[in-house]
């Protein structure tokens, strides 16, 4: 199913594509095109009782606000029409300046636009004898509210989330940042979908040079369909052999506006509450709003906790395989002794039992989320059966690896952010395979390569790992650390235009 | 696409590499925790206390069973090394010396000289340096090593901590590792001395487990005196209170107690909280000359008789008291040093460090110079608080 819009070449070209005058033929043409689609609407009234005049009212079902069209539309056209007051106009420009009682209208004369205006939702006014339509804007399709946002919760903070509506969206974000310097590029993107791609930004204060590159990037996609902004992220992503995501995304407006104030580009997709945003750096993906929404102490306490269990859920079972296999000596002796006890019948090396509790674990977690809400229940359940007591009881695993594998799999899901979730959860596997044949060893040449592959990643021309590597001083401030709102009076160094924000603070000296 | 095949190469490397060189896992480790050495004509005979970990380790795992909480493996060998792999006929999985806690030379061995069995222990890479050397007195090792313990299930951990404790909190027992032995062995101007063990009670009842259920132990392990070494050889013991002296004299006293009798018929006893010692060789009209200062801080921990604390010359006398009591049990311990002709004081490398050049005219017979040599000591004890209680409930008493 190839649509009009890319019909082979040649017979758009023939079909010429201007309206013709007649309105029977325009309306024969658009059923064709539409393959005769049964939510097309087409409704031919007869206006004008002078000279009545024959007109279409043409739109699609459900995508156009059906109360809209019949008030401001067929009422005005059909009912309230006061053709006294026609002086010398032609039907075409009376209706438009004087009937129609709506507020956004355009005008249309040739069939792209046609098209593309009623699969907008919009209802298009053809008359007889004339070969221009007027495009009413009467989009109404139902959408979701705003709700709070289910990927990202926090205890104290705004409770609203992006939609899936393209305007709600930008509005969301308008509503926090009243700024005429913020712009909004809309492009349409996706030869069937047509979906609209939007780039928000704050002129003056995001990078030039990282707009620039942004549009460089969404103007050269070319694919069919962009269902979700994972779409666009996998187009304009700057490396692909990484397993590391160098876009970030966000469902919360307060995010998004975040990043905009520190001069980062914002890309909202059509059709989905998850916006995008570049450039994403590595100390993006284990901050969490709520870090502003405390006191910095708070804050920056917590974020070192995250940090902590990004490390946890990254090495954990590795650790544990290199020491209990290869450093026995750097624990303390009744350590070792009570965990030989607990190995004592155990049947596999531990990296196997590390491998098959991890992979019971992954396989628990990726079942409850795509199970039904309603079994959700039995899922964990079984799982804490199969994990906790059973696998001990059985002799497949020993208690401490069940530990082990818990706080592993807890601290995971501390990762505010799910994709750097995924991530670590991958690379902790190479880590085991790693820790495993080498012991300490193999993890550190692990972490070495891996810290070399994060200082090679770029997003967007900011290299991945600022501000550590290049160690930039003044962006400390809000790395590892979340100094007072006194201390955060600079936009971050590689990203900013401007470099203050402007702030002033209550002095209760002065 | 280059870019793409190296790290895939790497891995297929990685794979072939994977014979997970010194791998081993925790279930297929025998766990030795004390090595006991002894002679056994003119083999040595190596004793091994491996832990059995079901039994020490509490919960699951272990399995049902009364078994000992440690298994004592013992080979004959010329060499340790040899003995150490020869074990393996017995042992049913492979000998891990990591956590060894305790190594017990038997007197036998020590008589003959260590320097041989301590080769081994300190080139092999697998075995920590943080371990205790202690000789085992009036026994052979591979006895001390068959008996069992109470509380501390394991019967090395017990010694280990005993070791630990007691030097914390009573002067005569003494830590020595591995390295500082090996310093003192190959040093010239010291001599080492080691703590020694003995074993005490039923040695036959203290092996099985049955008989752990009595409240007074069978049989029991203990620290007592020290074992005076010349070079690797032992040469003889030193009983407490020169135990006590040798560590005031080397600082190595944590805590300890000790008590004066009063001439009235009272004794009050300090508890000493802090001492700091140093010891001096100097060359004084072409006679090299040592002294020994000791600094001592102590609280009153028990007065018992008529005595009045509060009184300043109480405490000065108690001072004085101590002072000299100190000194005369260093003085005994240097010369018993003396006596066997061995400086286990360090003298000699005083002297070296005060002066190289004299040293260097005597460090070919400095045992007979320090035989002969004189040694000034000098003890300054100091009071800091006398406790909870000011006078003693005897003099209280009578008023």
């Amino acid at each position: 199913m190839r649509g009009f819009f890319h019909k082979d070449n040649q017979q758009r070209k023939e079909n010429a594509n201007g309206l013709d005058t007649s309105l029977s033929k325009n309306i024969e043409r658009i059923q064709e095109i539409f393959y005769h689609s049964s939510d097309l609407i087409i409704r031919e009234i007869q206006i004008g009782k002078t000279e009545p005049i024959k007109a279409g009212i043409i739109y699609i079902e459900g995508l156009a606000d059906l109360p809209s069209i019949h008030d401001y539309i067929m009422e005005s056209l059909m009912l309230d029409m006061d053709e006294t007051n026609r002086k010398q106009q032609n039907y075409f420009d009376f209706i438009k300046q004087q009937v129609l009682t709506i507020g956004d209208i355009a005008y249309i004369s040739d069939f792209d636009s046609l098209i593309k205006a009623i699969l907008n939702g919009g209802a298009v006014i053809l008359l007889d004898q004339q070969a221009q339509g007027i495009h009413a804007k009467a989009k109404g399709w139902k959408d979701r509210d705003i709700s709070e946002p289910h990927s990202q919760t926090l205890v104290r903070g705004p409770r609203e989330g992006f939609t899936e509506t393209f305007s709600t969206n930008t509005s969301l974000i308008r509503r926090k940042i009243k700024l005429p310097d913020l712009c909004l590029e809309t492009y349409t993107i996706g030869r069937m979908t047509q979906t609209e791609v939007g780039i928000m930004y704050i002129k003056g204060t995001a990078g030039e040079h990282i707009v620039q590159e942004v549009r460089k990037r969404i103007r050269s996609i070319d694919m069919d369909g962009v269902l979700e902004s994972a779409y666009i992220e996998e187009m304009i992503q700057d490396h692909s052999l990484t397993p590391f995501p160098t876009i970030y995304n966000t469902e919360r407006p307060d995010v998004v506006a975040a990043a905009l104030l520190e001069g980062r580009v914002a890309i909202l997709t059509q059709g989905t509450p998850f916006v995008l945003v570049v450039p994403a750096l590595f100390n993006q993906f284990y901050q969490s709003p709520e870090d502003y929404y405390h006191r910095a102490d708070i804050s920056t306490l917590i974020r070192l906790l995250r940090l902590l269990a990004l490390f946890i859920a990254f090495l954990g079972p590795s650790l544990y395989v290199a020491i209990t296999t290869f450093h026995q000596e750097m624990l303390p002796t009744p350590l070792p002794v009570g965990l030989a006890a607990q190995r004592e019948g155990i049947p596999f090396p531990a990296f196997v039992e590390a491998l098959l509790m991890e992979t019971t674990f992954e396989i628990l977690r990726e079942a409850g989320i795509r199970m039904p809400r309603a079994v959700g229940q039995a899922i964990s359940i079984v799982g804490t059966v199969v994990i906790g007591d059973a696998a001990v009881n059985a002799g497949l695993a020993s208690p401490a690896m069940v530990i082990v594998v818990s706080i592993t799999a807890i601290s995971s899901f501390i990762i505010p952010s799910y994709d750097m979730s995924i991530s670590i959860r991958i690379l902790r596997f190479l880590i085991m395979a790693l820790a495993s044949s080498f012991g300490l060893f193999g993890i550190f040449v692990g972490i070495f390569a891996l810290v070399l592959h994060l200082c090679s990643l770029s997003s967007f021309g900011v290299p991945y790992t600022a501000p550590f590597a290049p160690f930039i001083v003044s962006d400390q401030r809000d790395a590892l650390f979340r100094f007072p709102q006194l201390g955060l009076m600079f936009r971050p160094h590689l990203i900013r235009r401007t470099k203050k924000k402007h702030s002033t603070f209550f002095n209760p000296t002065s | 696409m280059k870019k793409v095949l190296i790290p895939i190469r790497v891995c297929m490397i990685l794979i072939l590499l994977t014979g997970c060189w010194n791998r081993r896992e925790l279930n297929d480790l025998a766990i030795n925790s004390a090595l006991g050495i002894d002679k056994s004509g003119d083999q040595y005979l190596l004793s091994a206390q491996v832990i059995n970990p079901g039994q020490i380790s509490p919960g699951r795992g272990g399995g049902g069973g009364n078994y000992a909480p440690v298994t004592t493996y013992r080979t004959k060998e010329m060499t340790i090394f040899n003995a150490l792999r020869k074990m393996s006929r017995q042992t049913p999985r492979k000998l891990y010396q990591g956590h060894m806690r305790m190594l017990i030379i038997g007197e036998d061995v020590a008589r003959e000289g260590i320097a041989e069995v301590v080769d081994f222990i300190e080139r092999d890479h697998e075995f920590r340096s943080n371990f205790f050397i202690v000789v085992a007195k009036g026994t052979r090792a591979e006895k001390i090593l068959s008996t069992l313990t109470h509380i501390e299930k394991n019967p090395a951990e017990k010694m280990f901590r005993s070791l630990e404790m007691s030097a914390k909190a009573w002067a005569p027992t003494v830590e020595v590792r591995l390295d500082q032995l090996v310093s003192e062995l190959i040093s010239p101007g010291k001599n080492p001395v080691l703590t020694a063990i003995q074993l005490n009670g039923d040695i036959e009842e203290g092996m099985t487990v049955d008989k752990l259920e009595s409240v007074p132990p069978p049989s029991i392990l203990q620290y007592g005196g020290s074992a005076v070494f010349k070079k690797d050889v032992l040469v003889g013991w030193f009983n407490e209170n020169e135990s006590k002296g040798y560590n005031y004299a080397m600082g190595n006293v944590r805590s300890t107690t000790g008590f004066v009798r009063d001439p009235r018929g009272g004794k009050i006893l300090g508890e000493v909280i802090r001492t700091k010692a140093r010891i001096e060789t100097r060359v004084q009209n072409g006679n090299p000359k040592g002294s020994v200062f000791v600094e001592v801080t102590a609280n009153i921990g028990e007065a018992m008789g008529n005595i009045d604390i509060t009184d300043p010359k109480t405490i000065d006398w108690f001072e004085n008291e101590s002072e000299e009591k100190i000194g005369s049990l260093i003085q005994s311990s240097i010369a018993k040093a003396k006596k066997w002709k061995t400086d286990v004081f360090g003298f000699g490398e005083a002297l070296q460090r005060s002066n190289p050049d004299y040293w260097a005219g005597v460090e070919k017979d400095w045992d007979q110079t320090f035989a002969k040599l004189p040694v000034e000591v000098q003890v300054d004890f100091r009071i800091k608080q006398i406790g909870t209680a000011n006078q003693p409930i005897l003099k209280r008493l009578k008023e």
